[in-house]
């Protein structure tokens, strides 16, 4: 038996509020992946570079983001730093969390998307002369991220959902973190979660939208 | 042949109507069980000893109050966000479960008489060592914990002062362990709360600096806004448990031995 009656004028009042919540989500996954993409082709070219101590920081980097979950991995960079003495805002704890997530996956992205490129490719830029990290960087580089353009997206989609984790490093700017606040206040539980929902859902939807209009944009034949 | 049957037929719907129109008091009672949801990472209102029994004086509250409809008691476990979906989805009839009876949250859910009420106090972490009184966080970080009473107080503080920060951690153990690793400066908590805390030894470097000065946070018994049958019963229920001497055996046995339960009249005003 569900015994509830909707009322949506207390949650409908706090709606500018949300939208406020939900910029600061847009940002931290913006941000989170701009980081997320640059490590990752750092931990790529790690891998790929032959030596020992730098593939195995990358495999390790890589083992344990997809490994564990990202609530584990962001309230260690609150709670885990924080024992060392590492004090890191709410805010930076959750975008390095999220970040260090994004790399992960993103660099057994990159590996799947390097897999389907020729090696022998590599070898004719050598042969014409380029350096291994000029014809990684002119050749092998743009392809690889036109393949994982796609799995980028997705994990886009999964960064904006993961902001909602912010609320284990007590984040209370960010969207779910705004909703619970006031949810807290005004007890409208299910109206502001279902406000929330519908704002989450628009703003993935939008982004895997955009994404398809841009790679047809960037990747025509 | 038809009237009789007829009559036999709208007497029978009468009854049944009559039956749909019970409430939730009637529901409790004819079901037998009373499901309360309580908090149970709140020591001492609620908690778990070692073979892990939800105790604490909500958990006897929720019994008593059992005992009083003549049914069982059943302990729901909660977090403090979790209260009201709770309610609302019928896993729940009534929450004991330390809630505080602000205006806001009583546009959405039925309230008793408070039946406890808590002072609170700003307790200091290892960083802050120039801190003594509230005054003394005016710019500082401070935090609590997420939904309570207390937090929403706090955070309108740092609002009004308009320098420094505040947190909301998800549960009180972290927000001690913030405070105890020093990424927070302080924060305030119930003196109960704050007593224990600093008692178990647990988190080094914390204190007790000073009372918080707000106004006590009353909590009461809530359940669904529109069940005044229910409310109405709570109500009698709480004064009761005053009346008896209930009231002052459950503060002494979860509480304190010492000290005296807060007074839960408000002079000068009806209710």
């Amino acid at each position: 038996m569900f015994n509830y009656n909707f009322r949506w004028n207390q949650a409908l009042n706090s709606l500018p509020r949300m939208l406020e919540g939900a910029l600061v989500t847009m940002e931290i996954a913006l941000l989170s992946m701009a980081i997320g993409v640059s490590v990752a082709i750092l931990l790529t070219l790690c891998r790929l570079s032959g030596n020992r101590i730098l593939s195995a920081i990358a495999t390790t980097w890589v083992e344990i983001a997809r490994n564990t979950p990202a609530l584990f991995q962001i309230y260690m960079a609150h709670f885990g730093l924080g024992g060392f003495g590492i004090h890191l805002s709410p805010y930076v704890s959750l975008l390095i969390g999220i970040a260090f997530n994004n790399a992960g996956y993103l660099a057994e992205n990159f590996r799947g998307a390097l897999k389907a490129i020729p090696e022998t490719q590599t070898r004719a830029g050598r042969s014409l002369g380029l350096s291994q990290l000029q014809a990684f960087r002119h050749i092998i580089l743009p392809q690889m991220l036109r393949i994982a353009f796609l799995p980028m997206t997705n994990q886009m989609v999964w960064a904006i959902l993961m902001t909602s984790l912010g609320a284990v490093v007590a984040m209370n700017t960010d969207l779910y973190g705004v909703t619970s606040d006031l949810n807290a206040r005004t007890f409208r539980t299910f109206e502001l979660f279902a406000i929330a929902a519908v704002i989450f859902y628009v703003i993935t939807k939008a982004i895997t939208l955009s994404a398809r209009l841009i790679a047809a944009r960037l990747f025509r034949y | 042949m038809k009237t009789p049957l007829f009559a036999f037929g709208l007497a029978v719907g009468v009854a049944f109507a009559g039956a749909a129109q019970a409430d939730k008091l009637d529901d409790v009672i004819s079901s037998g069980t009373l499901r309360c949801a309580v908090v149970l990472d709140f020591p001492p209102m609620g908690s778990r000893d070692a073979d892990n029994k939800p105790i604490g004086f909500d958990v006897d509250y929720c019994e008593d109050l059992a005992k009083a409809l003549g049914v069982k008691a059943e302990v729901v476990e909660t977090t403090f966000p979790e209260r009201i979906p709770a309610l609302m989805s019928g896993r729940v009839d009534v929450a004991v479960a330390s809630t505080s009876d602000t205006l806001e949250r009583a546009k959405t859910v039925g309230f008793s008489i408070p039946y406890y009420a808590f002072e609170n106090a700003v307790v200091a972490g290892s960083r802050a060592e120039g801190v003594a009184s509230f005054e003394d966080l005016k710019g500082k970080t401070v935090g609590a914990t997420a939904g309570t009473y207390e937090a929403i107080w706090l955070e309108e503080r740092v609002k009004e002062w308009g320098s420094g920060t505040f947190r909301p951690y998800q549960n009180q153990a972290d927000v001690f362990l913030a405070l105890s690793q020093g990424q927070l400066d302080a924060t305030v908590s119930t003196v109960e709360v704050a007593e224990a805390n600093v008692k178990s030894g647990k988190f080094a470097g914390i204190r007790i600096v000073d009372k918080a000065p707000m106004v006590p946070d009353y909590v009461a018994l809530i359940t669904l806004r529109e069940e005044y049958g229910m409310i109405n019963y709570l109500n009698l229920f709480v004064n009761q448990q005053v009346r008896t001497g209930r009231y002052v055996e459950l503060y002494k046995k979860w509480v304190s031995e010492t000290g005296e339960p807060a007074n839960l009249t408000i002079n000068g005003v009806y209710r």
